[in-house]
């Protein structure tokens, strides 16, 4: 990963993104090979599957994990972020729809101030408001000089946002560059 | 430690959040511990035993001067046992098939032996072998105590009666024909009406000392029939209900049915709401994340086991009952609480890593529960393997604990020895605990 730049992720389903995005997060141990990380640099981690507690409300589940991260406010970090994603504050999640969900999902994960966002399809199920906005957070991010890597099946979301494109085939890495040296017909052969 | 008790705090809030899981949780243990001591209590108490009349005995039966119903004396030396008359071959077959665990045979002549005092008749009895045989044995040798009381109380009372006819005088039958006995009393006014003399005299004191020595018959025959007595001594004590050993299981068995689901279920649905990945990346280690589930279980079991003991300590209170120490021992008994929801606990969470599945985790942990109680309710000395294999899981442990800091006199040493097993256990299933997280993460 290079500072400030945003690496996109593809592949057929089963091709591995997910398991790769958990292994940078730190969520998953690899059985073989190193991830090496630098060190003290925060990660933020937006799973495909939201991960949540669905028993609390989303500003609860907001203040636990900004404690747990070690935030010094964690009732005015959790408030700025409910504002931020426009997330129903006091329902128990379980309650909440698909795209408030996963709003929720992806304001956990910008607990602690990260400078690396892994983002799983982070896109799929929010309304074209939210999109922009995610993708809002992600530019500013970047121009703070923080970094971003996610998977996405939206090709149009690659061209936009990717500074390079990584592609993934049954766990193998099959290209690595620029997107502009990545075409559509590259992505036809992939998806096939 | 912060991270422990951040992960608790969430799991008791999301408890809270779920009244009718938390319901069923209370209830169900509290109702199983009430049949589980209703089953144990008539178990113990009442063993099935066949009686087979081979001597065909009449309804009404004479022993001396006493007269026998025998199914009224059947039914009340039966309390301890309760008695099905049955065919020789019914009984053998019963007994083959368990319907029965013993049975008990009246032998032919049993009632001419008894009759004629020349010989001892025997009552005969099968029991099955091992488990429960030796406590047959005992309900039966305590059915024919009671039943050689009774005929001793009849051998005793007939023989009174010829005392009294040799002290008093006064009519009499001897095989079928009546006699006038002069008796002590009057023999001694006819010699008052005789001249004096020293023949006179020695006879008239014979009769005196005679009549002093039979008068003590009556107890000396007592007592010979009867050395030792028994005599049950009526006090305000406490029910089997309200027993030492009803209380310390249904604390054992509410706490383990609370802390194994409790905590299996907490475990598992850690990966179900896929959080565990969230905590993995550095927010929270899997030895904390043990850590958690097990305070969660311990927390709660501190919470209902005292609230049980509470309500049980004011029944004891309103109904007078004494025996036991229900609120001074309740900081002692809290300890035990801790310490059994938290071994509980870390068996739970092993339970839950290995299921990964919160239904599968639950489903798995009720399977477990029942198994574990009832090879606690063994008795190590009926199967000494189930004593071996319960000494390795905490119930048995926390029913130990809970008995002695209720009610022993001094029950540090086995508070200290239970509460050693309590935690060493706790250490060796966290461990296990810990490692099976990995399987949360795959």
């Amino acid at each position: 990963m290079r500072v400030g730049e945003a690496l996109g992720l593809i592949g057929p389903n089963g091709a591995g993104k997910s398991t790769l995005l958990a292994l940078l997060a730190g969520a998953l141990e690899p059985s073989a090979g190193v991830v090496e990380r630098v060190d003290d640099v925060p990660v933020g981690w937006v799973p495909q599957r939201p991960a949540l507690y669905d028993r609390l409300t989303p500003r609860e589940n907001l203040e636990l994990f900004a404690r747990l991260e070690g935030e010094l406010d964690p009732a005015a970090v959790a408030a700025k972020l409910l504002a931020r994603f426009d997330v129903p504050s006091d329902r128990p999640a379980y309650t909440l729809s698909v795209g408030n969900r996963q709003r929720l999902n992806v304001a956990l994960s910008l607990l602690g101030d990260p400078r690396v966002l892994l983002l799983d399809e982070p896109t799929a199920s929010l309304d074209p408001g939210q999109r922009r906005r995610l993708w809002e957070t992600v530019t500013g991010l970047r121009e703070e000089g923080g970094s971003v890597v996610f998977a996405t099946q939206n090709l149009e979301e690659l061209e936009l946002y990717a500074d390079r494109v990584a592609v993934l085939q049954r766990g193998t890495l099959s290209f690595l560059g620029p997107t502009a040296d990545y075409g559509r017909l590259h992505a036809e052969e992939i998806f096939a | 430690m912060r991270s422990v008790a951040l992960l608790l705090r969430k799991d008791l809030r999301v408890l809270v959040r779920s009244p009718l899981l938390l319901g069923v949780l209370i209830a169900y243990p509290v109702l199983v511990a009430g049949l589980v001591g209703l089953v144990a209590g008539y178990g113990s108490s009442k063993p099935r035993v066949a009686l087979v009349d081979e001597d065909h005995l009449p309804p009404v039966v004479a022993i001396g001067s006493h007269r026998f119903r025998i199914n009224a004396a059947i039914d009340e030396v039966g309390k301890n046992v309760h008695l099905i008359r049955m065919d020789p071959v019914g009984a053998r077959r019963a007994l083959a098939t368990g319907r029965v665990v013993a049975t008990l045979t009246v032998p032919p002549g049993f009632l001419a032996d008894l009759k004629s005092g020349l010989r001892s008749p025997s009552l005969v009895y099968q029991t099955t072998h091992g488990g429960i045989s030796t406590r047959v044995t005992q309900q039966l040798q305590a059915l024919v105590y009671s039943l050689n009381k009774r005929l001793q109380k009849a051998y005793v009372d007939t023989d009174l009666g010829y005392v009294r006819l040799i002290l008093n005088g006064g009519r009499a039958k001897f095989s079928g024909r009546s006699y006038d006995v002069l008796g002590l009393a009057r023999m001694r006014a006819l010699l008052a009406k005789l001249p004096s003399s020293p023949e006179r005299k020695r006879v008239t004191e014979f009769a005196r000392i005679a009549g002093v020595a039979l008068e003590q018959t009556g107890n000396l025959l007592a007592s010979t029939a009867n050395p030792i007595g028994l005599t049950r001594a009526r006090e305000k004590s406490r029910s089997s209900l309200l027993s030492a050993q009803v209380q310390a299981y249904a604390l054992a068995l509410t706490v383990t049915f609370l802390a194994l689901l409790l905590a299996a279920g907490a475990m598992a649905s850690e990966r179900d709401e896929n959080a565990i990945g969230r905590l993995r990346r550095g927010l929270v280690s899997m030895g904390e994340l043990v850590s958690a589930k097990v305070a969660l279980a311990g927390v709660v079991a501190l919470a209902l086991g005292l609230a049980i003991a509470i309500v049980f300590g004011i029944i004891v209170e309103v109904g007078g009952v004494v025996g036991g120490q229900p609120w001074g021992r309740l900081p002692l008994l809290g300890v035990g609480l801790v310490f059994a929801g938290g071994s509980l606990g870390a068996l739970g969470s092993l339970l839950g890593a290995l299921a990964r599945e919160t239904r599968a985790a639950s489903l798995v942990a009720v399977l477990v529960v029942m198994p574990i109680v009832f090879l606690g309710l063994v008795p190590p000395e009926v199967a000494p393997i189930a004593g071996w294999l319960s000494d390795g899981l905490p119930f048995v442990h926390g029913v130990r604990y809970f008995a002695s800091a209720l009610y022993d006199a001094s029950p540090w040493g086995v508070v200290g020895r239970e509460l050693a097993w309590l935690v060493g256990l706790g250490l060796i299933f966290g461990g296990l605990a810990r490692l099976a997280t990995r399987r949360l993460l795959a």
